[in-house]
């Protein structure tokens, strides 16, 4: 048995990379994530009520998955969510904070406060797909191929699972970095999962 | 399996895990009523961890006197601190990782009032992690797991993992939160919180109080052969499973609890757990949840207690703390009440403790819940 | 009443993110949860924001909301009989 690299997707601010090939998209000044999402031609409303962070992990999952063959309404055990970043769900929390900052304008927004845990991309990305397999979040100060690796290794140590979203997805100062990975257990031998190839997919 | 070395508890119950488990066995609750807690406009239901104790505990050990720490990295350092005090373990060697679980580590730094005795960085929880490992000069990079509600759990189920892998000869696997103006408003937005001690599984139950704690469990693959009870507490297996069903409410079905505590009872004899150590939030819906999923399993006629009425929910922490009391207890042969139920009625009734009570049964299953669709099951017993 | 309904919807719009929806796309008399919008249990909450931020009207819990989120005009009627500002 062999742990490929099925899929992967490289999101950032200037690069949107999907299994080798670049896609160009019509970017407007202000919101780059809600022009992919049109570009992908999605009907997913729920997306803009997400966060800038579960936005960055949805849009990437969705392109990671495009042209892998999963029926997205079978509830999915045998597959695993497992990411990473720098910043937590700072980017949000700092949005949280403003509604709590003044005293005279209190208003604490339970639609803001609700994406104040980095964990919610992982739970956008399940309700999506119907992953019910673990879900993890790990915090690093940098991107690191070694954790993400490390990571992922112990997540199969489960036998039951066959299939691992992973990654790095992070938002921070209207910057978006995101790496999103297919790992799966397969018979065929393609691109093997280990750390060079997390780090060359990065870079 | 790996080996419970030590542990140890902070929290407004108390600084030692003694201390807690004997108050939590007296019937003593942590939860007091505090008006305009950390500057909100309301009062709430919380267990707070003393401030001037704190600080007092804190000055007594802290050799780094140039660094400033905030209350989130006293409370996880005193914990590390008290449960190293009691082994003879380096804690400077390459074979200890920590293992850091938290949801919102310094987050009250957000606040402008707040942030101006540390430097910006303090926000991220690396940040804190690297302080905390550096007053120990332990040096390897500590490991965060932030997985909402779950994470203490899932930070012990990493520890196995590495630990059978002999990655590491010990991990130190610290939960703690700290509550803010931050935390308590958010959830007060949910109209989550309780305004008296809250009711787990209770018919009248009616949501959650807040707790601060910071709970350290030292594991190992080695046996401790120097126990410091008469018996050990082993962690056997653990699982994590979405119900990939919504971001904040839980599963109206507890079909993701249900697949965690499958996979983690695997080649497990039900007639050997003493205890589910449950979340029991004593939100409506939680307690609903996880009455299904413990029933999806069959093991509804098994002692079931929350511990949310004696220390809040501790978010972070709560996996740690609750795991640390609940192994005490059984290795004193004790079941703890579930403070705060009354008159149990939930979708699936449950066996629900209601009075102290003896068992001299070896194993017992603890459960969390969180935010993202997440659920926890980890399997402990002594030997 | 129908300025106030107006004004409601571009209010709901925008605190709920409903970025593709317009005033005219949200009948006010059709159920605003489930059917309808679709919205839900976090949407509730946001919405008893909205009433306390911009009318003044606190409501302590989301059962309370329940009657009162049934449509856009069953929302307006209740504001224009309650609100403090």
């Amino acid at each position: 048995m062999n742990i490929n690299i099925a899929s992967y997707c490289r999101l950032t601010n200037h690069k949107l990379e999907v299994n080798d090939i670049d896609i160009q998209i019509q970017k407007t000044e202000a919101s780059s994530l809600n022009d992919i999402y049109r570009h992908l031609n999605l009907s997913y409303p729920k997306f803009f009520k997400m966060d800038n962070l579960s936005k960055a992990g949805f849009l990437a999952s969705e392109l990671l998955l495009k042209n892998i063959i999963i029926d997205k309404e079978t509830p999915k055990k045998d597959m695993a969510i497992v990411l990473m970043n720098r910043s937590a769900s700072l980017d949000n929390d700092r949005t949280y904070q403003t509604t709590i900052q003044d005293e005279n304008n209190f208003f604490p927004s339970p639609s803001v406060f609700v994406y104040t845990l980095s964990n919610i991309v992982n739970g956008e990305i399940a309700i999506r797909n119907k992953i019910m397999g673990e879900s993890s979040f790990y915090i690093s100060e940098n991107f690191s191929p070694e954790k993400i690796y490390s990571a992922v290794m112990n997540t199969f140590s489960d036998p039951n699972i066959n299939q691992v979203i992973c990654g790095w997805v992070d938002y921070e100062f209207n910057e978006c970095d995101v790496l999103l990975l297919l790992i799966r257990k397969e018979n065929q031998e393609k691109i093997p999962f280990n750390v060079n190839n997390i780090y060359h997919l990065y870079t | 399996m790996i080996y419970q070395w030590s542990n140890n508890i902070i929290s407004s119950l108390g600084f030692t895990t003694e201390e807690n488990y004997t108050a939590v066995k007296q019937g003593n609750t942590g939860l007091k009523y505090y008006k305009n807690p950390f500057d909100f406009p309301e009062d709430a239901m919380l267990s707070l961890i003393d401030d001037e104790h704190l600080n007092n505990a804190f000055s007594s050990i802290n050799t780094k006197q140039k660094t400033a720490y905030t209350r989130f990295e006293k409370a996880a350092i005193l914990s590390v601190y008290k449960a190293l005090e009691k082994t003879n373990i380096d804690v400077k060697s390459k074979k200890v990782v920590f293992i850091l679980s938290t949801t919102k580590g310094n987050v009250e730094l957000l606040d402008k009032k707040e942030s101006e005795f540390y430097e910006a960085e303090r926000v991220y929880l690396w940040r804190s992690a690297q302080l905390i490992t550096s007053f120990f000069d332990n040096p390897n990079e500590a490991i965060i797991v932030s997985n909402a509600c779950i994470s203490g759990a899932a930070a012990q189920i990493t520890a196995l993992r590495l630990l059978q892998q002999k990655i590491y000869d010990f991990a130190i696997v610290i939960g703690a939160d700290v509550l803010s103006k931050f935390i308590i408003s958010g959830f007060q937005s949910f109209k989550s919180l309780s305004v008296d001690i809250c009711k787990p599984f209770d018919k009248n139950r009616c949501g959650l109080n807040l707790g601060e704690a910071a709970a350290t469990i030292i594991y190992s693959s080695i046996e401790n052969n120097r126990p410091l009870l008469s018996n050990n507490i082993v962690l056997l297996n653990g699982a994590i499973a979405n119900d990939a069903n919504h971001i904040s409410g839980p599963s109206r079905t507890g079909d993701g609890l249900s697949i965690a505590i499958e996979k983690t009872l695997q080649n497990t004899n039900i007639q050997d757990i003493a205890l589910i150590n449950a979340h029991g939030t004593a939100t409506p819906y939680n307690d609903d949840m996880e009455s299904m999923g413990i029933t999806a399993n069959q093991l509804e006629n098994i002692p079931i207690n929350s511990l949310k009425g004696f220390l809040g929910h501790t978010l972070g922490a709560a996996g740690v703390l609750e795991t640390i009391l609940s192994g005490v207890a059984l290795l004193d042969n004790m079941l703890l009440k579930s403070n705060g139920s009354e008159n149990p009625e939930t979708i699936c009734p449950l066996n629900i403790v209601l009075n102290n009570q003896n068992s001299f049964k070896t194993h017992f299953l603890k459960l969390l819940s969180g935010f993202g669709g997440c659920n926890a099951a980890i399997l402990l017993k002594k030997t | 009443m129908e300025a106030l309904i107006l004004e409601l919807k571009k209010e709901i719009i925008e605190v709920l993110n409903l970025e593709e929806l317009t005033p005219e796309d949200i009948n006010e008399d059709a159920p605003l949860f489930v059917e309808g919008l679709g919205l839900d249990s976090i949407d509730a909450l946001e919405l008893i924001v909205l009433m306390e931020k911009n009318y003044g009207i606190k409501l302590n819990n989301a059962a309370e909301g329940r009657d009162i989120f049934k449509s856009v005009r069953i929302m307006a009627e209740y504001i224009a009989k309650n609100r403090t500002k």
